[in-house]
């Protein structure tokens, strides 16, 4: 692609798929920060592309994707993440210093430019604990290209404390003070 | 025709989509079964296309902005397709009704008609085994037996990697709902936690039909099975 000589930011298409993960390890672009362990890796039945760390030590699955791919993704980020899952307990052992929480849920990261609603939906209810969708765009400033990342789907919320919560809800959308639940009858599924 | 009521969040495509597969499953096992939900589902992403009828099960919309009305509804597309004569008796069918959880709570609160408790009588409730999930659950059975008292809870638990974690999970929430409520839970099987679930999901396609050999297919059959009994054992009752 030749340079513009004004040096404009412009969206561009698909960068290549290495150029892409170069871009995104330099521009440092997830949030919450990852450290990347490891890039293209083998998983479940193709390839991850980055296997990385969160800051509280859980484990994330990055996949990228073109325009259009993002429900074949979404299928394949879950079978990776159901080939990791029982894998970390062995992962610590072969690297101890690699700082992974072998109890802390393993995520897949999507990035694609756009996710459907049906896409989102199904992210949206199997929780940010499972996947986590961001849109990634990719930007050419003059010869240089960076990646321009924004989350989707819902940060993480806080834990629940051990009493009833009130406010927090159910994938029903109904709350506990909705139900009529007390401290007591919550402490029973504790 | 056994009417069940299945309570689905308004973004709930997993639960949406195992009642999907279910009524798909019924309509495998011979007999007829059809998704009923508010008008308003239109607009949003729980249901597959209107164009996708595997097995001829459709998702019928009817206008409605409470329980009341959504019986209503349900009932005359009931009555409708057993004078159409196009089930026999003996085969027999199944109508599942999403209730929205938000007209639930509603009811309870005393901020709609009384009306519509009747889509209460026999209810569905997916669960994982997750204690959260279990909580969800005894609230909704909790808030259905107040409504509507009597009333046939039933469970499957999704999700379960083992049968054990299962019928734990299962045993879990009906000793506590027994204990508190005095109510009796139904246990109706479990499905497996299976890739092909969530890849049929994705593509709104049935598992049965997909991948009919796989443990999310075989486990929601089974579960139809139980479900299909009940339903012809209470038009024959």
């Amino acid at each position: 692609m030749a340079d513009d000589p004004a040096g404009r930011l412009r969206y561009v298409d698909a960068l290549p798929r290495q150029e892409l993960r170069d871009a995104l390890r330099r521009a440092k672009a997830f949030d919450p920060p990852l450290r990347i362990l490891a890039e293209d890796v083998l998983g479940a039945d193709s390839r991850i592309d980055f296997v990385a760390v969160d800051p509280s030590g859980c484990v994330v699955l990055v996949v990228i994707g073109d325009e259009g791919e993002d429900s074949q993704l979404l299928t394949r980020a879950l079978a990776h993440r159901a080939w990791v899952r029982p894998r970390l307990r062995d992962w610590l052992q072969l690297g101890p210093d690699l700082e992974i929480s072998a109890s802390a849920p393993v995520v897949a990261a999507i990035l694609c430019p756009s996710f459907s609603p049906a896409t989102r939906a199904a992210a949206d209810d199997l929780g940010p604990e499972v996947v986590q969708l961001s849109s990634c765009r990719s930007v050419r400033n003059g010869a240089a290209a960076t990646v321009l990342l924004e989350r989707l789907s819902p940060r993480p919320a806080p834990a629940p404390p051990a009493a009833a919560d009130h406010t927090s809800r159910f994938r029903s959308g109904l709350s506990e003070a909705d139900l009529g639940l007390t401290s007591e009858e919550a402490r029973e599924f504790e | 025709m056994p009417i069940v009521g299945v309570p689905i969040g308004e973004r709930d495509v997993v639960r949406a989509a195992f009642t999907w597969n279910l009524a798909v499953e019924v309509a495998r096992l011979g007999a007829w079964a059809a998704v009923v939900a508010p008008l308003a589902d239109r607009a949003s992403a729980l249901w597959p296309e209107e164009s996708i009828r595997p097995m001829g099960v459709n998702v019928l919309l009817v206008p409605a902005t409470n329980l009341e009305e959504l019986d209503r509804g349900a009932r005359e597309i009931a009555r409708q397709q057993h004078a159409s004569a196009r089930i026999s008796v003996d085969a027999g069918g199944v109508v599942f009704v999403r209730i929205p959880p938000l007209w639930l709570r509603e009811l309870g609160a005393g901020q709609a008609s009384a009306g519509g408790t009747e889509l209460l009588r026999w209810t569905l409730l997916f669960t994982s085994s997750e204690g959260r999930d279990l909580l969800e659950s005894y609230g909704i059975a909790k808030l259905v037996t107040r409504l509507s008292p009597g009333a046939r809870i039933g469970i499957t638990v999704h999700g379960a990697r083992r049968t054990g974690e299962a019928q734990a999970a299962f045993l879990r929430l009906a000793k506590v709902t027994r204990r508190r409520l005095s109510a009796h839970l139904t246990s109706y099987g479990l499905l497996v936690d299976d890739l092909h679930v969530y890849r049929a999901i994705v593509a709104q396609r049935p598992i049965g039909l997909v991948h009919p050999q796989s443990p999310a297919a075989r486990s929601m059959r089974d579960v139809a099975e139980l479900v299909l009994a009940d339903a012809r054992a209470a038009a024959h009752g």
